[in-house]
């Protein structure tokens, strides 16, 4: 029963967003109340199919239910209600459910959002996204069907991956993947009307803006979600392996990162239109690229799912929307003329296109280095890997370039800077840099790399504080407001600027943090008999046995350690190893002790009764690339919120920032 | 306004984005759909094509010594396993199979990294239909570059390396690779 529902369901949504996409475009070409009507009800339509697919398919699993093939596929009896919820995304067919679950969300928000405003452009906009929309549901009766009738159901079924059942992270990792991947496709489907309007006004930029920054937050949020997951589960102590599944949603996440600050060109100046759609249209691109990554089989990786057949059926979509693309680019990007000049000269400007252009250089390189062991392949038939050597190689001078960039457009004045307004920004600046560098240099740093990514860190670090506390510290001056006053009055007029400098703040963070844990870290590999101890830094870890621990869904052997630190007690870490029922070879769980300096990171490669043969790692400030991010997403949601509230506040604000920065300075 | 007068221009087409596009688009798509369907976990091996590494045995039990020179002329499978390594027990069963049914093929195991006690156990709870060898340093294991369990080599008459599989095998892959080795290298 529940089978054939499910396809009725998938079927409809093929039918209304095929419908919707042709509704859309002849709207678009030909405007109409009822035209837009149509397309608005064909696009909740889609959305409650989907809906209705997805809670379809969590009954079915929740229910055990094995005629339905992905449940037969994935599902289990002997694992926990929380498992069977999330096996939706676990495995290949569910997950581009998920994604349609996501996909049709995002239409409807976005659709009904904007279903009185900008009407030239919504119906090609809800067109495009009901074209990928329509794809997915293509996918999803065809090629990758989770609704697929078992003849004769299974009493149980194998469980999904134990990877997934290992973590809790990986239960919010890919709801946060999906929105933010997912989510591209609004701003897509925004940029693609631009082009085919022939216009990007001030005014339309804001609904674009707003929906690529919502889904950068969330993009950003699960690329680091995803290397927390690595790092807590994978046993290796790091937690990026520049891993092609990695890099796909990297690829992204650069591209939009651009994007999100050239618009802001765009919103303010009326520049770099047809760069920002470019962006726009290659941040889509390059999630679509990813999807294929990792559902193709082609990349080798920890994270991807099997090989399937979808995989051709991807590459036709990212063929056409690339063509698509392409072409609407060529007929119609030197429409999109420029209402104002770029300044060239040393100023913000400037800084904004360097560090526009230093993300698109990153994203090439990240790019050649995921795509070059596949050129190798096909050309000479041999296997080869890039791997990290090249990746860090390459990607420590940009994040340094992006990092030094971030400092110094924020200290210069939007349009051109005198030289002595250049020596008053500067100077504070270089003396906390001189300082953060002088303190690595005591602690020990010797990597050069890392002293010049402490020694801009420091530059930035000013800059960006000096300028979230600047409109506070006149507002303290001018009406005589005590701090936290200021700071409220500063806030609720100048949100948007405030949110981008305290993501800045998160982004300067991050990247010291990563310097100082990739580069300053000590690891040892230990054999200890029951009762021996083995010391690494200032830790020293005393095994004091194997312990076994039977849940119903698996049993783990872990291994008990003291901890001390100087001497003192830290309590024990259960560093194990997880058989699960259904899975061939046992999954090794890390433990972490987590601390703000320094992380003690221990990982078990065999083990029984009589030995225990230990990876232990001390990895310092890897706490604060989770801490960084929470910074970034907080100061996303800051700069996204005034704008969902009204257009009014968010339209005043650019002008009067300006002003108080140029008061300042001049 | 400049908008009016924008939309209102004939259409041009703006070659740079289109032939910068086209240059960076065309190369990829070309790329991934010379790599579709290619399996990433399947490993070339350099010794592919070239003579198996010659080995001297003793089987499991006892005996006298296996070597691979004594098997010329014989299309030989080469199956190396362990008790402690879940998927070779998997495959263990089909590969019992495809030795009863495949005539002038020679079957050996050999065992990786486990004590002679505990495979002689396993063999006789699981039964087995060919010898399986100790490799009590890993000096064979080393010489096929063998880097876990199970790893199957499949050789032809002439002692040529045909074929090497990674994984649990099943029996219809055993059948074909087996075909592939009896035919020799091409």
């Amino acid at each position: 029963m529940l089978p054939i529902l499910g396809r009725t369901l998938i079927l409809l949504a093929l039918l209304t967003a095929s419908a919707g996409a042709i509704v859309g475009f002849a709207t678009g070409l030909k405007p109409s109340p009822s035209g837009w009507r149509w397309t608005r009800i064909l696009a909740y339509a889609f959305a409650a199919c989907m809906l209705l697919a997805s809670l379809t398919m969590e009954y079915a699993l929740l229910t055990h239910d094995f005629s339905v093939g992905y449940v037969a596929h994935v599902g289990s009896r002997s694992v926990p209600t929380w498992v069977s919820i999330v096996s939706l995304w676990s495995s290949l067919e569910g997950s581009i459910l998920f994604w349609g679950l996501v996909l049709g969300i995002y239409i409807a928000a976005a659709t009904s959002r904007n279903a009185n405003k900008y009407p030239e452009y919504m119906p090609y906009a809800v067109g495009v996204w009901l074209a990928c929309g329509a794809f997915f549901s293509f996918l999803l009766a065809g090629p990758a069907q989770p609704f697929a009738t078992v003849l004769k159901p299974p009493l149980d079924g194998p469980g999904p991956n134990a990877l997934l059942q290992n973590h809790y992270l990986m239960v919010i990792h890919p709801p946060f993947l999906y929105s933010g991947y997912v989510g591209m496709t609004i701003p897509f489907g925004l940029a693609c009307a631009a082009l085919l309007v022939g216009r990007l006004g001030n005014d339309f930029i804001r609904p674009l803006r707003n929906f690529l920054l919502l889904s950068w937050i969330f993009l950003t949020i699960a690329i680091v979600l995803g290397g927390w997951w690595a790092y807590e589960v994978l046993g290796w102590g790091g937690y990026w392996a520049w891993d092609p599944v990695e890099n796909a949603s990297f690829l992204p996440w650069l591209t939009a990162t651009a994007a999100v600050h050239s618009a802001l060109l765009v919103e303010r100046k009326g520049v770099l239109k047809g760069w920002t759609v470019i962006l726009v249209l290659a941040t889509y691109l390059l999630t679509i690229l990813g999807t294929f990554m990792t559902r193709s089989g082609v990349f080798n990786s920890v994270h991807s799912f099997s090989q399937s057949a979808i995989g051709p059926t991807i590459l036709v979509f990212l063929a056409a929307a690339l063509l698509f693309s392409l072409v609407l680019l060529a007929l119609r990007i030197d429409r999109l003329s420029p209402e104002g000049r770029l300044e060239t000269g040393p100023s913000r400007d400037l800084f904004f296109l360097i560090q526009n252009l230093l993300l698109v250089l990153f994203t090439f390189t990240v790019l050649l280095g995921t795509v070059f062991p596949l050129v190798v392949e096909a050309v000479k038939g041999v296997q080869m890997s890039v791997g990290r050597p090249y990746f860090d190689k390459m990607s420590v001078p940009i994040g340094v370039a992006l990092l030094f960039v971030m400092g110094v457009g924020p200290a210069l004045p939007w349009g051109r800077a005198s030289a002595q307004q250049l020596r008053r920004a500067w100077l504070l600046p270089l003396g906390t840099a001189a300082v953060l560098l002088a303190a690595g240099l005591t602690l020990g740093v010797r990597n050069p790399w890392t002293l010049l990514a402490l020694f801009f860190g420091g530059f930035t670090a000013h800059v960006t504080l000096s300028e979230m506390f600047l409109p506070v510290r006149q507002r303290m001056r001018a009406h005589q407001e005590g701090f936290f006053e200021a700071f409220r009055q500063a806030q609720s007029r100048g949100q948007r600027r405030l949110g981008a400098y305290v993501a800045h703040f998160g982004a300067i963070l991050i990247i010291t943090a990563i310097a100082v844990s990739s580069t300053m870290g000590i690891s040892k590999e230990v054999q200890l008999k029951p009762g021996e101890s083995a010391t690494l830094g200032a830790y020293e870890l005393t095994f004091a046995g194997v312990e076994q621990v039977v849940e119903p869904h698996r049993v783990s052997t872990r291994a008990h350690l003291d901890i001390t630190k100087n001497g003192r007690s830290l309590g024990a870490l259960y560093p194990s190893m997880n058989q699960y029922e259904n899975q061939r070879e046992p999954v090794g769980s890390p433990a972490v002790h987590t601390s703000l300096t320094e992380d003690l990171y221990l990982s078990v490669h065999n083990i029984d009764s009589e030995r225990d043969g230990l990876l232990a790692l001390v990895n310092p400030m890897v706490c604060w690339i989770w801490i960084a991010t929470a910074i970034i997403a907080l100061g996303g949601l800051l700069a996204l919120v005034p704008s969902l509230r009204g257009s009014t506040a968010a339209a005043r604000i650019p002008d009067s920032a300006p002003a108080v920065i140029q008061g300042a300075k001049g | 306004m400049s908008e009016a007068t924008s939309n209102t221009a004939p259409a041009r087409i703006n070659r740079n984005v289109l032939i910068g596009g086209a240059v960076v688009a065309f190369p990829l798509l070309a790329v991934l759909i010379a790599n579709l369907g290619r399996d990433p976990h399947a490993v070339r091996s350099p010794l592919i094509g070239r003579p198996a590494p010659s080995f001297s045995l003793v089987p499991v039990g006892g005996g006298a010594p296996v070597t691979l020179e004594a098997l010329r002329g014989k299309t030989v499978i080469l199956n190396f396993w362990a008790t402690w390594c879940v998927p070779c027990f998997q495959e263990h069963a089909a590969l019992i199979e495809a030795s009863r049914s495949l005539s002038g093929v020679k079957f050996f195991g050999v065992i990786y990294e486990d004590a002679e006690a505990k495979t002689r156990e396993f063999i006789a709870q699981r039964g087995s239909g060919y010898p399986s060898l100790m490799d009590p340093e890993g000096r064979a294991a080393i010489a096929y570059g063998v880097f876990g369990v199970p790893e199957t080599f499949f050789i032809d008459g002439n002692g040529r390396i045909v074929e090497k599989y990674v994984g649990p095998l099943d029996g219809s892959t055993i059948l074909a690779l087996a075909a592939r080795a009896k035919d020799g290298v091409r």
